[in-house]
């Protein structure tokens, strides 16, 4: 099997572009990520493009936005985990041979698509997803005593990580603190408009190829390997939920984890950063654990040790994660990408995780699948 | 409900409308015949075993809450005033077995994990002289 790296990434930072074609959006992250890299488009062997919202074809029509070479272009959608699925379609590729040089590009632009779902609502259409979330959360204040302040702790970090990353979504200009995110409005009980994502626009990209050629491209930057990727759906256990957008069974990022460290052969203490699905604030809470990153029942006093806060252990959702940084579908998972490669190749600026040399990147998809990879700099 | 308007499910095949309001609504689910394993929704092939001889059957609306939440946002496609301010929303334990996702009555106060509920019918809407009911979960004491 060939050695993967990601040689190039690029992003348009995630927002409201009412007067901005998502082409055009593709199109400045895919260019960035190119020139990130040292090539052109010419030089690409194969496209992958992911799109959760937008209508048929609209990704293969912004690429052609950026040329036309007779390059294999294939769209792919797996929920928010769409962008997290180019970059896995691009490293079974080239692992396995038929590309050198692969282009992947995740671009959606919520604001256009909103209101438009069937004006007839299916049985559970009728409930508002955050619920779904709210719920998970229930139940662990339920099983382990969580507070809501230990849920706004982990909100505020990630507002204010976003507040140092200049592609974050939202970049709040004075502190946010843990009274703040409770006082913000409720959505759903136990969580707050401050403890959820914001809908937006944007697009990411990153140029991945074999190891061999990342180094020939590195100009003196440190190449970053992809070390390993997971892709897996869910197991049917008893009180498995059939309905809705749920948030899936723990299991899967129990497996997804595990799977990591086989593939790797290294372990969650060899991890200096994590980027998770925070969509809602409970996720990531439940993904110290699942990950492995703290033993079960024990998140609640990593989160009040500030054990995943910038400088601690394991520091998490740095560039502000989905809550900040912003979830528009199809590249969001390639903006976990984009924080990665910069925070392994020392270049993230004032988040800078001091000598990060493995970060793992972890999304779920409709709650239906988790897909997971790990970085590592040479 | 003080009119008489046919009634219609929200969405058919998760849920029975019986003709007299007085009747009690049920589950309707599968259950494998080779493995014993109820779902909800119903499902060809069996989620545990993978079976394909389920068989749809109907249990009844009552069980456990698991989880709960109230959202404070009108239930979308609701037209009724009782929903302008939110509404509960339960993951309710069946004793056969599936975990089902719906909304609860009431304030946030009247929900507790491992709560007993029973299921009702409720009007969210008109729609052509019928009124569209959804299954939702009452707690009840005891």
């Amino acid at each position: 099997m060939e050695k993967v790296a990601v040689a190039g990434v690029g992003m348009k930072r995630f927002g409201f572009y009412p007067d901005t074609s998502v082409h055009d959006l593709a199109c400045a992250a895919a260019l960035a990520a190119l020139d990130d890299a040292g090539l052109t488009f010419a030089d690409i062997d194969a496209v992958y493009v992911g799109h959760i919202f937008m209508p048929v074809m609209t990704g293969v029509r912004a690429i052609k936005e950026i040329g036309l070479t007779g390059v294999p272009i294939q769209r792919i959608e797996n929920a928010s985990a769409t962008g997290s699925a180019c970059l896995r379609e691009a490293y079974l590729a080239i692992s396995g041979g038929h590309y050198d040089k692969v282009l992947v590009v995740g671009l959606d632009k919520m604001t256009e698509v909103m209101g438009q779902t069937p004006s007839a609502p299916a049985l559970e259409d009728s409930i508002l997803p955050a619920a779904f979330f709210a719920m998970w959360a229930t139940r662990r204040m339920h099983e382990r005593g969580t507070t809501r302040e230990h849920l706004a702790k982990i909100a505020a970090k990630n507002w204010n990580n976003g507040a140092l990353n200049p592609m974050s979504q939202r970049q709040p200009t004075t502190t946010v603190t843990v009274e703040g995110v409770l006082k913000a409005g409720m959505v759903s009980w136990p969580l707050t408009k401050m403890m959820a994502c914001p809908i937006g626009d944007g697009a990411a990209a990153a140029v991945v190829t074999r190891e061999s050629t990342a180094k020939k491209l590195a100009n003196g930057r440190p190449v970053v390997r992809v070390l390993a990727s997971h892709l897996g759906s869910e197991k049917y256990e008893r009180g498995h939920l059939f309905m809705g957008p749920v948030v899936g069974p723990a299991q899967m990022s129990r497996d997804a984890a595990k799977d990591l460290w086989e593939q790797s052969g290294i372990g969650p203490e060899d991890v200096d950063l994590v980027q998770v699905h925070d969509a809602f604030v409970i996720e990531e809470l439940e993904y110290y654990e699942l990950l492995g990153f703290c033993k079960e029942g024990e998140a609640e006093a990593c989160i009040e040790r500030g054990d995943f806060e910038p400088g601690g252990r394991v520091p998490f959702s740095t560039d502000g994660g989905l809550i900040a940084r912003g979830h528009p579908g199809g590249p969001t998972g390639l903006a976990q990408i984009w924080e990665t490669v910069h925070q392994l190749r020392g270049t993230a600026g004032k988040r800078q995780v001091e000598n990060a040399r493995i970060g793992l990147c972890h999304m779920m998809g409709g709650g239906s699948v988790c897909i997971a990879h790990l970085l590592g700099r040479e | 409900m003080a009119d008489s308007k046919p009634r219609i499910p929200a969405k058919p095949g998760y849920f029975t409308v019986p003709d007299d309001p007085a009747t009690p609504p049920e589950v309707i689910v599968s259950r494998c015949q080779d493995c014993g394993e109820y779902f909800f929704p119903k499902r060809l092939v069996c989620g545990k075993c993978m079976s394909r001889k389920t068989e749809e059957t109907t249990v009844a609306a009552r069980g456990t809450i698991y989880s709960y939440t109230f959202v404070h946002i009108p239930l979308f496609g609701s037209t009724k005033i009782e929903y302008q301010e939110g509404y509960g929303v339960g993951q309710i334990d069946l004793p056969e077995g599936p975990r089902i996702q719906l909304p609860l009555v009431g304030k946030q106060e009247a929900f507790a994990v491992g709560k007993r509920v029973v299921g009702e019918l409720a009007a969210i809407r008109e729609q052509d002289g019928n009124d569209v009911v959804l299954l939702r979960f009452k707690p009840v004491e005891g």
